[in-house]
């Protein structure tokens, strides 16, 4: 087994999410399979289903295209997992708790020899995370509750969001936002709360015997040099914190969690400050003084104002929150016979501002945009989104954009429109109307948007599929 | 004591609002029965007084004297304790009718008073009506809200946000709480900074409405920047604090109330007075507002700073508006301590050679309430729209040429204009004979018919002025106009003499085609062209979709809506005129609505902060720039708004 000959990318219809199958071809031997996140937020309407329902036949569709074949006794193998980043709709398929209908342990049979992940999740990290630790292995103490701590208060926070959206829903017309907006808002939230079986499923999966987890930053070991011949494989992000403090603003020159702030006390972690207000002795004590007075007449219209206020203060919260998620992610460059595959996962611009702009004073990140100028498949990144495809920085140095057909980049969008809000402070729709144009006209584009409008759902109208031929061979798809 | 050293004191004694000048400066400040004491919190609850750890160090501001109703509920202010978290009312609070009435444990800073809401609803309300009086003061005149309401409501406890926010569309000031590292809470309405740069926003809008709309660069840093130095110097103007702060980490000058000279150079005083008070401001709540004072003392000067490109974000380049203030302020400090070159003593040494800690402190915080006076002034001298830094700092040296026509002795304006040139800030005026101050109307004017009693209130007098000198002014009469606002004035002199001015602000907007842009020479950058020249049913798939706040239509023209201004983008200018007492025009602070520089340059810059969108059901684009609640976030994660990335 030497080089691949060729590789076909599957991007399934997950609805809002993520979920790519590789399958690098070999001249001899059997393909090696790669899975690059499996999340879900929510299915398009067209499909009138469910993630519990829909998400285990993804998983049984997987498994089939990686070798499981009950009748033959065939098992099936997965080489290697990617979970690019915490969100739900990257990894909530993984979960085996009956969220997803148990599609995660599907995926556990596969017996994947490398789960990766980025250096943020590690669970063995240094209580100040500033970097990985060398092993997954590393005993577990107490040096790592801080970090843990932080993304516990960045979970707690999206709980709270999500316990607001409900609640105001529940109100119906007297809600303070747009049921429009709640339902984004919880749609934001619900994908920033922990998905904890996903995450002991991923972590139990590094853990098995013959496997191994890798927690990987910009410029390490990828972990798949021994999973994919003839492949080379270059981590691009996320940075460490150490790398690229810009990644880590979260963490103030203080040490105040600015996450823990918003997310409440660590005494009564079982409370939501934001959603519930302080603990019942505050409130109490409060209430008390105040002597339960009603709001006088001169006051109830900015009394409402302030709950339309407290509304779009929550929203612009958790989607800064997701924001911050997001750039935990991880970017992989696959490379193998004279082609290059980018994977952005969803990936913001401070991550990528550290790979194509500022790592090595620049001129590693300089070598970095050339490498990538002539790239042949780009995942396009986050869904779509208004900030997560670099224009100056990486579009506009893409030089296999407006090729003719047959060398013209190729790229693959999972998305669903209407879902996500948009960035911080801005108004933007998630896929980006004019990134989408500019793919249209400049690439060869695969969307699991057109795969919704699909009448009859077979099997075959679950994924996007593309194959790339190494240079030597006919490139095609 | 030298002539010269009296004069000095006299001249920066004119805050009415802070109680430790009031024994130099009674001849200027209103009558004492106009005004009244408050105790309030002098900076945040963390900052506690020298060897008693225990008690919060406070402080007394002097506040427009008033009937208030409960609430408390006065004839600018409303205050409304609603919590939106938890939809509960904590009540109209009854506030102590005169300073011996308030709680002892509230002057003694007793820590009771962090939970006790009635005091919180005082100390918001003091400092939110100082900051008005500090600037009606300045002014000279009344100021009005922007949003035509005369009372502005306040949330004190509006909800769990580690966030506070000025809100023009909801009239108010809102102040979340949030969980301390501890679990207690923490109270943005207890910090002196937090209020007043809140207030300061509110103020800044009421005075000139254009600057939120979005501009330069310089216009978004602008009510950042402008509302922090505007809260630090409000900070710095309370003596206790100051000499609290210069005792900190010295027990000698604690005990002896006396300091050595090595601990006044401008190093020394910038790691005491600027980073000592940025040390001790609460840590939770440094982290949920950015941190701004440490951060401004530590941006290096830098003539290119703000072509590099992380300074473009409206809250880092904001910074080096303020970097550039304070460093200015403790260099005059410094000079007023020293002396400067021989025009003036200093303060003296003591027997030992010491200087005496009171009068340092008192000197840093009469220059601290000095320069906040020139800042304030200088929004009458500034541009409607489009603001630079550059407009800003002509602005200030006008303002206080005005007032204070000799420099020479403490060199207010010479260490202003070298102190911005350091961070690459020049003065936008050109003038020659008077550097950085304003060029005074090039040619001779008409008078005739206009009449000077109605000039100083009368939109329609002022216009007619415009008209009737349309050539002179270079008014340009082809475009949509409104005079905003026309307003008399009177400041209190130098030597305690009167200056009587009526500054008029008038506005101006017109929408132009791409072929129109062009034919002005008014560059167009490549995306903007593309979306202007789309066909209007494809510009409606990315049109603004209706998000709860309102377009600033006028800005985008009047009838901005209309379907024949589809394919057409608005541009703006204005001037102010600055009249004298007697009617004559002295400043015209001008931006074209064609100048071609300045246009080119704030489309390429909305082009790439994404600003522009088509309008749905067609009309011209629009723009719309972030909230201020918005801006505070970003700036508290320290994360980029930039969209030049962004598609």
């Amino acid at each position: 087994m030497t080089s691949p000959t060729s590789v076909t990318i599957r991007s399934f219809q997950v609805g809002f999410g993520d979920c790519f199958l590789l399958q690098f071809n070999y001249a001899s031997g059997e393909p090696r399979n790669v899975l690059i996140d499996f999340g879900t937020t929510g299915l398009p309407k067209t499909l009138a289903t469910t993630p519990k329902v829909h998400m285990p036949l993804v998983a049984q569709e997987i498994a089939r295209l990686c070798g499981k074949d009950a009748g033959q006794g065939k098992k099936g193998k997965l080489h290697a997992i990617v979970a690019t980043h915490r969100h739900k709709d990257h990894i909530s398929g993984f979960a085996t708790d009956g969220s997803n209908g148990g599609s995660g342990a599907i995926i556990s049979e596969l017996q994947p020899d490398v789960i990766v992940q980025p250096w943020t999740e590690d669970p063995d990290a240094e209580e100040d995370a500033l970097r990985p630790t060398n092993t997954s292995r590393a005993t577990p103490s107490a040096r790592r509750r801080r970090f843990t701590r932080e993304l516990n208060a960045m979970h707690g926070v999206a709980e709270a969001s999500v316990a607001y959206a409900q609640a105001e829903l529940r109100k119906g017309a007297g809600a303070a936002l747009s049921i429009r907006a709640l339902g984004k808002l919880q749609f934001v939230g619900e994908d920033n709360v922990k998905n904890l079986s996903a995450v002991k499923n991923l972590i139990a999966m590094g853990k098995r015997r013959g496997a191994r987890a890798y927690y990987v930053h910009y410029g390490s070991k990828s972990g798949f040099e021994g999973v994919l011949p003839g492949v080379t494989v270059t981590v691009l992000g996320p940075p460490t914190l150490e790398q690229y403090d810009k990644i880590g603003t979260m963490r103030s020159r203080d040490d105040v969690e600015f996450w823990h702030l918003l997310a409440g006390p660590r005494t009564a972690a079982a409370r939501r400050p934001l959603a519930d207000g302080f603990s019942s002795n505050w409130s109490r004590r409060h209430r008390d003084m105040s002597g339960r007075s009603p709001l006088p007449p001169q006051s109830r219209w900015f009394a409402s104002r302030l709950g339309r206020l407290r509304g779009q203060q929550v929203m612009e919260m958790v989607t800064a929150l997701d924001e911050e998620m997001n750039n935990t992610s991880i970017i992989l460059l696959f490379e193998f016979g004279g082609r290059k595959l980018l994977f952005p996962g969803d990936a913001q611009l401070e991550n990528w501002r550290h790979a194509l702009q500022d790592v090595g004073d620049g001129k590693e990140a300089a070598e970095n945009v050339k490498h990538l100028s002539d790239i042949d498949f780009y995942k396009v990144g986050h869904h779509g989104s208004l900030n997560a495809t670099p224009k100056k920085m990486l579009w506009e140095k893409l030089v296999n954009r407006k090729k003719p057909v047959a060398k013209r980049l190729r790229t693959m969008l999972s998305t669903m429109p209407g879902r996500h809000p948009g960035k911080t402070g801005g108004n933007s729709e998630v896929p980006r109307k004019t990134l989408l144009d500019a793919l249209k006209s400049d690439t060869l584009l695969l969307s699991t948007d057109d795969l919704r409008k699909a009448k009859a759902l077979k099997t075959t109208d679950w994924y996007q599929e593309i194959t790339i031929d190494a240079v030597a061979a006919k490139p095609g798809n | 004591m030298t002539i010269e050293r009296r004069k000095a004191k006299v001249l920066v004694s004119n805050d009415p609002t802070t109680h430790t000048r009031r024994d130099r400066s009674e001849r200027l400040s209103p009558s004492p029965s106009a005004t009244r004491q408050m105790t309030v919190i002098a900076q945040d609850p963390s900052i506690r007084t020298d060897g008693k750890k225990s008690r919060i160090l406070m402080s007394m501001v002097r506040v427009p004297a008033e009937i208030l109703a409960d609430g408390p509920r006065g004839y600018r202010v409303h205050i409304i304790d609603y919590d939106a978290t938890t939809e509960r009312f904590f009540g109209a609070h009854t506030l102590p009718k005169t300073l011996e009435e308030e709680p002892a444990n509230w002057q003694r800073g007793d820590p009771s008073i962090i939970e006790d809401f009635r005091f919180h609803a005082q100390n918001v309300y003091a400092l939110v009506m100082k900051t008005l009086a500090r600037f009606e003061f300045a002014l000279g005149r009344r100021i009005g809200w922007s949003f035509g309401s005369h009372q502005i409501n306040i949330a004190p406890h509006a909800m769990v946000d580690a966030n506070a926010f000025y809100s023009p569309a909801d009239q108010g000031l809102v102040f979340g709480y949030f969980a301390g590292e501890d679990g207690q809470p923490i109270y943005s309405c207890l910090s002196h900074d937090v209020v007043v740069h809140e207030t300061t926003h509110a103020l800044v809008d009421a005075l000139r409405e254009k600057y939120m709309m979005p501009s330069s660069p310089d216009q978004a840093a602008f009510h950042e920047g402008y509302s922090d130095v505007i809260a630090l110097l409000s900070v710095f103007s309370q003596r206790e604090l100051v000499e609290s702060l210069l005792c900190h980490n010295d027990p000698t000058a604690r005990k002896r109330r006396t300091i050595s000279p090595a601990r006044l150079s401008t190093k020394a005083l910038n790691a005491s007075a600027l980073l000592g008070l940025a040390e001790q401001m609460g840590r939770e709540m440094r982290t949920a507002r950015g941190d701004a004072l440490r951060r401004s003392v530590e941006i290096p000067a830098r003539a290119q700073i703000l072509d590099e490109p992380g300074f473009e974000e409206p809250h880092r380049r904001g910074e080096v508006f303020a970097a550039a203030v304070l460093s200015a302020f403790v260099e005059v400090w410094q000079g007023r301590i020293f002396g400067v070159n021989h025009a003036s003593e200093g303060l003296g040494k003591l027997a030992d050679g010491r200087y005496s800690v009171r009068r340092v402190a008192e000197e840093g915080s009469e220059i601290a309430d000095y320069l906040a006076t020139m800042l304030i002034r200088a929004l009458d001298y500034l541009p409607p729209v489009h603001v630079t830094f550059g407009d800003i700092l002509s602005g200030m040296l006008t303002a206080d040429m005005e007032i204070r026509p000799d420099d020479s002795l403490y060199q207010f304006r010479k260490r202003l204009t070298e102190r911005f040139a350091a961070y690459g800030i020049y003065p936008a005026s050109n003038r020659k004979d008077l550097p950085g101050i304003w060029n005074p109307p090039e040619h001779s004017l008409s008078y005739e018919r206009v009449h000077f009693e109605s000039m100083r209130s009368d939109p329609d007098e002022v216009f007619r002025f415009l008209w009737e000198n349309r050539q002179a002014l270079k008014f340009r009469e082809d475009v949509y106009t409104r005079v905003l606002s026309v307003r008399p004035c009177m400041r209190v002199g130098v030597d305690g003499f009167t200056l009587r001015e009526t500054v008029a602000e008038y506005y101006q907007v017109a929408n132009f085609t791409l072929d129109e842009l062009k034919d002005h020479g008014i560059r167009v950058p490549p995306g903007l062209a593309r979306l202007l020249r789309d066909e209007p049913s494809r510009r409606r798939d990315t049109a603004r979709e209706g998000s709860g706040h309102d377009d600033h239509d006028e800005d985008s023209g009047p009838d901005a809506d209309d379907e024949s201004l589809t394919r057409t983008v608005a541009l703006q200018g204005g001037g102010t005129l600055v009249f004298d007492e007697f009617g004559r025009l002295k400043y015209h602070v001008t931006n074209d609505v064609l100048n071609r520089e300045r246009q080119s340059r704030r489309l390429a810059d909305l082009m790439r902060f994404g600003y522009f969108r088509p309008r749905k059901g067609g009309g011209a684009l629009t723009t719309r720039a972030p909230e201020i609640s918005s801006m505070h976030r970003l700036r508290s994660r320290d994360r980029s708004q930039t969209l030049d990335e962004g598609w």
